[in-house]
């Protein structure tokens, strides 16, 4: 996986000049030992984007960053396979400061991604100080036929740069889209408009509508695996007792899966679009969760991934929640 | 068999069906501290309410998983009930209060993906409300059954 190519698919010279920093920083940090993985993209032999675990400094010319590079890194921070068990990660014991900076990982982030690993970081699931945290601003990135991704057509303008705060490094100046600035404010200002679309159907429509796609849903659980925020070590979904849904395929237990998987994400999904990405067969998930997003907006006044000390509302409450459904 | 008697057959089935519809299969979970002691309070009180309600007691409402619900339609329950303490009364301080959040979230998702609100009730029931427990079962298998028989003529239930 060596390449050292000047990458053929850089979007314009800014995005070709931030790859090349991305490098020079890469190796600097690897070749101090401050840390001992830099979790980036790189090329795959048939030219995709693809994660990239780059343990050596001599590797990190491998680095790449383009309009491809879609996956959310943060989804490797807990995976052990990748950093290792709790205590690799600095848990366990509480002695995280006397262990060596090799156990300690730097991840490249987009504006988006920052925001999964912000919720991470309210949940305890990583040890921030144990992390180097790069930025990149995003141009907004395109599939294979070069069209723009649904979630970056819908991505506000503070979501193109990565927040500064909450970054240890930001590599390339900050990008402005042109014409989604205003793009962008409409989308903030008619958020959940895509929710709406279906809320405004009958239930019967509704039903027939979701139930056509899950009859295509093959549970592959391509969209479990990808979350950044589906950690738990024994997924409700793999248990065999209880068994709460079938692992068929079939309409039903489908169903069940998608709203499960929905509500375990209410209040702590940020629309990092991994999931519908991942889905083979096109089921719209960014629709379920924003849904679910958009009952703890309304009913909780929450918007996750913006603060890394607030937890999901629902693990709280409050004497003023709605209640007009009870009777 | 004649037609006639067919006919006749056929009639006296549909006026027993609408005398005598499918029973329910209804499932409450109850908190073990106010809404069970309120069901309690409404048997020893005698106070008559559709019987196709099956009562599960639980600790707390704040006990109930989402998927505990969505494991009692999946295997065929015409309709849940989650009933608690009213809040302020939690047995356990604030059980109820996460229960409030948890079921807000359930049923909006349920209803957006089709399924009859009608058929997920919540409910605060007090030890000291026995009337208000068999009103509470009365409305939820009147509305339980309404649900029923749109989804007989149309989308199923589950």
């Amino acid at each position: 996986m060596k390449q050292s190519g000047k990458a053929a698919q850089d979007i314009g010279n800014d995005t070709g000049k931030t790859a090349m920093s991305l490098r020079k920083i890469a190796t600097e940090l690897l070749a101090k030992k401050a840390v001992g993985l830099v979790i980036g993209y790189g090329r795959s032999p048939l030219g995709d984007a693809v994660p990239l675990l780059v343990r050596r400094a001599e590797d990190a010319q491998a680095l790449q960053w383009n309009q491809h590079c879609t996956y959310n890194l943060v989804r490797y921070l807990t995976d052990p396979e990748v950093v290792g068990g709790p205590e690799a990660r600095g848990g366990g014991d509480g002695s995280g400061g006397a262990k060596s900076d090799s156990g300690k990982v730097a991840v490249v982030v987009k504006g988006c991604d920052l925001k999964a690993l912000l919720v991470l970081q309210s949940e305890n699931q990583v040890q921030r100080e144990r992390l180097t945290v790069i930025g990149l601003s995003c141009p907004g990135l395109t599939d294979e036929q070069g069209r723009p991704l649904s979630k970056c057509r819908d991505c506000p303008p503070d979501v193109h740069n990565p927040r500064e705060e909450l970054c240890d490094l930001v590599v390339g100046g900050p990008v402005s889209r042109s014409g989604s600035e205003t793009e962008g404010q409409q989308a903030r200002d008619h958020d959940f408009r895509d929710v709406d679309e279906i809320e405004a159907l009958s239930p019967a429509e509704r039903r027939v509508l979701w139930d056509g796609y899950f009859a295509r849903c093959l549970r592959c659980y391509a969209c479990r695996n990808v979350c950044p925020l589906c950690y738990c070590k024994e997924c409700v979904f793999d248990q065999h007792d209880p068994r709460w849904v079938s692992p068929a395929a079939s309409v039903a237990s489908n169903r069940s899966f998608h709203l499960i998987r929905a509500y375990h994400l209410a209040g702590r999904c940020v629309d990092c679009g991994e999931c519908e990405r991942a889905c083979p067969v096109g089921i719209p998930l960014r629709r379920i969760n924003r849904k679910a997003a958009k009952v703890v907006e309304e009913g909780f006044h929450f918007r996750a991934g913006l603060d890394p000390q607030a937890k999901s509302p629902l693990v709280g409450f409050a004497d003023e929640d709605p209640q007009e459904f009870i009777e | 068999m004649s037609e006639k008697t067919g006919d006749v057959r056929q009639a006296g089935e549909a006026s027993a069906k609408e005398r005598n519809p499918r029973k329910l299969k209804i499932v409450g979970f109850l908190c073990n501290w106010c809404s069970y002691a309120g069901a309690d309070l409404a048997g020893v009180s005698r106070m008559q309410y559709p019987e196709e309600i099956r009562i599960i007691r639980v600790p707390c409402s704040g006990r109930i998983n989402p998927l505990l619900v969505l494991k009692c339609f999946q295997e065929g329950a015409d309709g849940v009930l989650v009933s608690g303490c009213h809040p302020g009364d939690c047995h356990y301080q604030e059980g109820n209060l996460y229960a409030r959040r948890r079921m807000l979230v359930l049923r909006s998702m349920l209803s957006y993906f089709g399924i009859d609100e009608r058929r997920f009730h919540m409910s605060w029931v007090s030890a000291s409300e026995g009337k208000k427990w068999a009103d509470t079962v009365r409305s939820l298998v009147e509305d339980v059954r309404a649900a029923q028989a749109e989804a007989e003529a149309g989308v199923p239930m589950w």
